[in-house]
């Protein structure tokens, strides 16, 4: 726009005919008209060839070679996808990607960064249903990282736990149900149904190893552990650790989520009235207990 | 030769000069586009005056290119007059197949015996009266939507050319003097803006005046600016906007095309989901 091209077509219509409904057209073959051939011999075939499975469309099932043994059948395999349909799986969101959301604004980097300020850039999609749990930091644009943040996400390399510990900044791996998840796809949308914000749950068996390593930062790691394993991460790489207590952000870069937690701030059991701009807290002796524990 | 006609034509000029109706001075109305463009210059149009038959320019004012000078894509536009026309258009032509035709079930004549040519029913496709073989059927929808940027940029590019083409009129509001038919009728044919017009304003509740005006009169209409679309531009063929409607008509467009989160525009229209 503003080009030449758009100077010279605008200057041109000031000397052709008013632009009106009966002078438009459509650019020239544009539109294919898919049409059934009539006429003596335009509708014989309708290119569907001369007799047999083509012209009927009775097609042999796939892999069906006519009394052969099938090619899928006639030598073993090894089962590489078996059990995927039961598999967690972390769509990647790399650390040049965060940078890019950070310095186009679509991130607040001044607050703890989660899967909701991900999510709410509106450039990551996550479908919980389709058993994607959450993200995955990959370390395309480790070497040129160098924001401070505190970030949780799901899943995290050695490499980009390093990356983001040079920079100044804290990272933790949590779980999050599916539950959990679609709560935090679309926040408006959930609050505006006005049920209590749910307990996240814990991670199963087959998780809950990695979410406790303290090298892996998992959110149900010992913190004195974490603190150990970020000076030896810092030996192995070969940085010097910044201080994160003499930081000016410190409170920021300490926030750290409840286990049971959800969002940042809210905990489990409240409602959030987004019209009343107000927040209702189960006062119920039950509820407590069961939001408590 | 030249030395007697220059003269002569600066006489002239002056003489037309002290009939023009023009002030002898435009103050230049300063208008601050919200979003300035960055690598383009802005558009200017006058600002008309509306409540007198003579036209007086009230100044100068400054338009958006993005939106006042695109790229003016007569096949975008072609598109949504095509869309617009289909949408909501349902075919009721129907026709009978020659199971739906009455009767029919008994066999006409004998296979063989009577030099005939041989058939099974009076209502098959080669019989008159028989059935049709793919004929149309009711009700028929053409719905479809239109990709959200087409729809964007079939405005843009209608606004543009009508700004180009001069069929495009910027007013101060739509206060008229009297609610008689003929003052609007002889304004309109005063100021050369064609047969039908169609004024634009930013919101739906309009003076009691241009309303009562227009009423009688089918090819001057008015609307609000939620109301704008191309083919209406495309119908009238001069379109005046208020200074309202430009500044109202201005910031949707933009928003529209600068959007970061158009997904959602999109969806709601998605056909054939599972």
């Amino acid at each position: 726009m503003g080009s030449n091209t758009t100077e010279k077509a605008l200057s041109m219509l000031r000397f052709l005919p008013r632009v009106c409904l009966s002078n438009i057209r459509p650019h020239p073959n544009s539109r294919i008209r898919d049409k059934r051939g009539r006429g003596q011999h335009g509708g014989d075939k309708h290119g569907c060839g001369n007799k047999g499975s083509g012209q009927r469309q009775n097609y042999m099932r796939l892999g069906y070679e006519t009394g052969n043994n099938p090619f899928y059948l006639r030598f073993p395999h090894e089962p590489y996808y078996q059990r995927h349909h039961l598999r967690r799986e972390y769509p990647p969101v790399s650390l040049l990607q965060l940078l890019k959301f950070i310095e186009l604004n679509r991130i607040d980097h001044t607050k703890p960064i989660d899967l909701v300020s991900v999510v709410n850039t509106g450039l990551y999609k996550l479908l919980p249903d389709q058993r994607q749990y959450g993200i995955q930091l990959t370390d395309e644009g480790a070497d040129v990282f160098n924001l401070k943040i505190n970030i949780e996400v799901q899943y995290a390399t050695e490499v980009v736990i390093a990356a983001i510990e040079k920079a100044g900044g804290v990272i933790t791996t949590a779980y999050y149900d599916q539950h959990s998840l679609q709560c935090m796809l679309n926040t408006k949308k959930f609050f505006e149904r006005g049920v209590p914000i749910p307990k996240r749950m814990m991670p199963p068996p087959d998780a809950i190893e990695y979410y406790s390593d303290p090298a892996k930062r998992g959110y149900l790691a010992d913190p004195d552990k974490i603190s150990e394993e970020r000076l030896v991460l810092a030996q192995k790489y070969g940085y010097s650790l910044p201080e994160i207590e003499k930081d000016p952000s410190y409170d920021m870069l300490t926030e750290r989520k409840d286990p049971r937690q959800i969002f940042y701030g809210l905990h489990p059991g409240w409602v959030v009235n987004l019209r009343d701009k107000a927040i209702l807290k189960p006062q119920d002796e039950e509820l407590l207990k069961y939001y408590a524990n | 030769m030249m030395s007697e006609t220059v003269p002569k034509l600066r006489t002239c000029l002056l003489a037309i000069r002290k009939f023009s109706t023009a002030p002898p001075k435009v103050p230049v109305e300063s208008r601050q586009l919200a979003f300035p463009p960055k690598y383009q210059k802005p558009r200017q149009a006058w600002l008309e005056n509306f409540d007198t038959i003579e036209e007086k320019k009230l100044g100068i004012i400054d338009l958006h290119p993005e939106i006042f000078a695109a790229n003016p894509r007569i096949d975008i536009i072609q598109e949504n007059v095509r869309w617009q026309s289909l949408y909501r258009y349902v075919s009721y032509a129907h026709t009978k197949s020659r199971f739906e035709v009455r009767g029919g079930g008994r066999k006409p004549w004998p296979q063989k015996g009577l030099g005939r040519a041989r058939h099974g029913s009076i209502r098959s496709p080669l019989f008159r009266g028989g059935g049709v073989i793919h004929g149309p059927k009711s009700p028929t929808p053409h719905f479809y939507m239109l990709p959200y940027y087409s729809r964007v940029h079939g405005l843009t590019s209608t606004l543009s050319v009508k700004l180009a083409q001069d069929d495009l009129h910027i007013i101060m509001n739509l206060e008229i003097p009297t609610d008689e038919p003929n003052f609007i009728e002889e304004l309109v044919r005063s100021r050369n803006w064609g047969p039908s017009v169609l004024f634009v304003d930013d919101v739906d509740i309009m003076p009691r005046n241009i309303t009562a005006a227009t009423d009688k009169i089918k090819h001057f209409n008015l609307m609000p600016v939620y109301g704008l679309n191309v083919y209406s531009m495309l119908k009238h063929d001069t379109l005046v906007l208020t200074r309202a409607a430009v500044d109202l008509l201005e910031l949707k467009l933009l928003t529209s095309l600068h959007k970061n989160d158009v997904k959602p525009c999109a969806e709601k229209f998605k056909l054939n989901q599972v």
